[in-house]
């Protein structure tokens, strides 16, 4: 049986097509506003999934829960809390984020240089591109290399390609986790960071943030008190980070930087996260480095492509959306 | 000057075979079954030589088939008469690593069990460990996507790469990187099985050794109580570094080979390996034992020491060619299907087995679902090799059928292109081409691969009437 709402989507997406106009797809928009009616300059017609919501199949054993895109974020980790998993990825929540927002913008939590970002765990998407065609990509298995990994590829498209309706994603054993700290310089934090990934710790977190050393380890793990200076904490600090806020910055410009794990400190620097692999840097200009995104609207793209990437990418885009009837952002 | 002429002044006359004799280790890889020889074979030693190569082929449009090890199952590799093959095996120096940051650097042409052993001093390695892992080149593992034993717990090559350099046919350098804005085409390179760019430097991620492993064997009177303790194993939260299922034969052939203790008198049998930190392994192993013979394993035995842990895979490590012994050749399919459906489809496999009287032998990643069937044949019947394409064309739909998917982690090749047309509608194959177009405009880099045209789909679709027997199999179906 058809479902009626996708019938919908593919049919004001056809419209668009017909109508010359452009469609801004938009969840609840708890990232940025990215539709305002009243102040709407260009004829953008606004498609709103925040209504498509639901867990489509969710088998704990098969470690995969198929998700309809508009679903809140707080909604799937309790389902998945039910039946003792979570998202490995730990997605930020900013209030009311959807897993569709999430996949859009590609957003990971601390855990990622331990257990891998969002699109590690995209297994399958069923999407409408920009002709209104309801296609399927990839499907329900953990391995799967029959034909182009297109539902990976999607993620971080920010609804420029294609519109997300549905995916399937893997889901790991729920962990318990606990935080240790340690006051250090910033510069022995994050060798020390590096140097514990390399061990057989289970770690899931690394942060540096106001003169302290965080990590967080799941599981059975030795005991870690006995080390010189650490205690146990909360493990309050991770959200602190994640979702990381503009205000931390007092009035700077926040900048996000992707580094390697081991970059020194970089000046101005307010939290080392991810390990090490993220930097926070509040300051006036922006910092000189190959990976820097401007965070005050949270997600502002670079543009720092290569001719020849941002040709492979401008083609790809032709191919979803020859008639570029999503908005780009 | 023709194109051979061109490639021997561009890069040496020494790297460049041409002469029937020379190219015939490169007629094909580890599908054998399929053969052809090339028009001549590229041997660069740098960079630099590859991008002359590709601008050579691209000067006089000949396609390029680009190879590593040649270690691949699905003839993703397989020459094309009027192609020149790209071999990368000489760019083979692993450039960087760097053991605080746990990351490595390599040429593609870099066995991928070379890796570990360069990182081993300092308690690190490569995680991704395909079955072929002593052979193939961490470029070929990039190109199919490979998988491994431990990839339930560990990831696939997508999950371990952060970077890949690619070329395309201009010679163009692109970085793809992690960091990367916006859309993934660090993703979309992984599995994309050569038609994209050729790959000629990664960076992939190094975890440290775990400190303890141990394996748990058990024993199970049928199919389906295996797989439902597995399910109760995954569901207590507990991720096994390799869960390993054997059918019967398997069983059978695999002692017979290695006589490593196997239960021959079951119906299936369960390797379960745990490994993390001393206290979690000990916890795990146990608590593994116990839901396996709460869901009714006859028999459990626990590895106590490293050694007999070992011992103890080397029967399964070795199931394929000790199936291999008990017939001149046998075809190992790649399907994955959700693990609540295995039992189905092994007694639809065994119907199969009588209809085409042929015998079959299964092997499961069964963590991550992907069923390996491995079909015995001789190909020197005549016709007996056709019976067990057809036979495993079948195999795939099931897969397909019950919600899984037609390669788990060998590709598509040349050998699935029909399969191909029963996983995807035609539109999802129009994106296909759609994104190979914009890779390569040329449509020179390995051409004919992986994705079938609309019209192979559409012909095999009308022909599928009778019984699946193909009208006019002389014809070439590319």
């Amino acid at each position: 049986m058809a479902d009626l709402e996708i019938v919908h989507f593919a049919e004001q997406i056809k419209q668009a097509n017909s109508d010359k106009t452009t469609i801004q797809i938009t969840g609840n928009q708890s990232k940025v506003v990215l539709f305002d009616e009243d102040n709407n300059q260009q004829p953008v017609h606004e498609l709103n999934i925040s209504d498509h919501t639901g867990i489509v199949e969710y088998e704990p054993s098969e470690l995969v829960v198929t998700v309809k895109s508009g679903t809140l974020l707080t909604e799937l980790k309790q389902v998945l809390a039910e039946k003792n998993q979570m998202l490995a990825f730990e997605p930020p929540d900013y209030g009311s984020s959807t897993i569709g927002g999430t996949y859009a913008v590609g957003l990971t939590g601390p855990s990622k240089p331990y257990r891998g970002i969002l699109r590690d765990f995209v297994l399958g998407t069923r999407l409408i591109d920009g002709q209104g065609r309801e296609l399927n990509f990839g499907g329900k298995m953990i391995k799967n290399v029959a034909g182009y990994d297109v539902s990976r590829m999607l993620v971080g498209s920010k609804g420029s390609m294609a519109l997300i309706t549905q995916m399937s994603l893997k889901v790991i054993p729920l962990v318990e986790e606990v935080t240790y700290c340690v006051d250090m310089p910033e510069d022995e934090a994050i060798v020390l960071m590096n140097k514990m990934a390399g061990t057989a710790l289970p770690m899931s977190g690394g942060a540096y943030f106001e003169g302290r050393f965080y990590y967080r380890v799941a599981g059975e793990h030795a005991v870690q008190t006995n080390r010189v200076g650490v205690q146990q904490c909360t493990n309050e600090i991770w959200k602190t980070l994640n979702p990381f806020r503009p205000e931390l910055a007092e009035g700077e410009k926040l900048w996000r930087l992707d580094v390697e794990s081991t970059h020194p400190a970089i000046p101005n620097t307010i939290a080392v996260g991810m390990g090490g692999t993220r930097r926070w840097v509040a300051s006036r200009n922006k910092p000189n480095y190959p990976y820097v995104t401007l965070w005050q609207t949270r997600f502002s793209p670079r543009n720092n492509d290569t001719p020849r990437v941002a040709h492979l990418k401008k083609g790809l885009r032709d191919v979803f959306d020859p008639n570029h009837v999503f908005k780009q952002l | 000057m023709d194109v051979i002429k061109a490639l021997e002044r561009a890069i040496g006359k020494s790297n460049v075979l041409s002469s029937v004799e020379a190219c015939r280790p490169y007629e094909c890889d580890g599908l054998s079954a399929y053969r052809e020889q090339p028009m001549a074979v590229a041997l660069p030693e740098t960079v630099e030589q590859v991008k002359q190569v590709l601008t050579t082929c691209n000067q006089y449009k000949v396609p390029v088939i680009t190879r590593g090890s040649g270690t691949g199952l699905a003839g993703g590799t397989l020459p094309l008469k009027d192609g020149v093959v790209l071999g990368l095996s000489k760019l083979n120096k692993i450039l960087n690593v760097d053991p605080l940051q746990r990351t490595a650097i390599v040429q593609p042409g870099v066995r991928n069990i070379m890796v570990s052993q360069a990182v081993e001093q300092y308690g690190l390695y490569y995680a991704p460990d395909p079955s072929s892992q002593i052979a193939c080149s961490i470029g070929g593992n990039v190109a199919e996507n490979s998988g491994g034993v431990h990839c339930l717990k560990y990831g696939l090559t997508v999950h371990n790469v952060t970077s890949v350099t690619i070329l395309d046919m201009d010679g163009t350098v692109s970085v793809l990187d992690e960091k990367d804005d916006g859309i993934d085409l660090l993703a979309l390179l992984n599995g994309s099985e050569g038609l994209l760019g050729v790959i000629v430097e990664i960076k992939i991620k190094l975890l440290p050794k775990p400190e303890s492993a141990q394996l748990v064997m058990a024993a199970f009177n049928t199919v389906s109580d295996c797989a439902d303790a597995v399910t109760a194993v995954l569901e207590q939260g507990i991720i096994p570094a390799g869960l390993e299922m054997m059918d019967k034969f398997s069983i059978m052939a695999a002692e017979a080979f290695a006589q490593v203790g196997y239960p021959t008198d079951a119906e299936a049998l369960l390797l379960c390996e745990v490994d993390g930190s001393h206290d979690q392994v000990q916890a795990d192993a146990e608590r593994v034992a116990d839901i396996l013979s709460a869901k009714g394993a006859y028999k459990i035995e626990v590895s106590q020491n490293e050694q007999q842990r070992i011992a103890l895979w080397q029967g399964r490590k070795n199931a394929f060619p000790a199936v291999g012994r008990f017939s001149p050749d046998y075809y190992c399919m790649d399907g994955t299907i959700p693990r609540s459906r295995l039992a189905y489809v092994l007694d639809k496999i065994n119907e199969l087995s009588e209809k085409y009287g042929l015998k079959v032998a299964n092997v499961f990643h069964a963590g991550d679902g992907n069923l390996h069937p491995l079909i015995l044949y001789d190909a020197n019947i005549e016709g007996q090799l056709a019976e067990t394409e057809k036979f495993g064309t079948e195999i795939l739909n099931l897969c397909v059928d019950v919600g899984g998917t037609i390669t788990g982690e060998h590709g598509v090749g040349v050998e699935k292109l029909n399969a191909m047309c029963h996983q995807y509608e035609s539109p999802e194959l129009e994106v296909f081409h759609g994104i190979k177009n914009v890779f390569d405009d040329t449509g020179l880099l390995n051409p004919g691969k992986a994705v079938p045209t609309l019209h192979r789909c559409a012909e095999l679709s009308h022909m599928h009437v009778h019984n699946n027997q193909l009208p006019h199999p002389e014809l070439e179906r590319f």
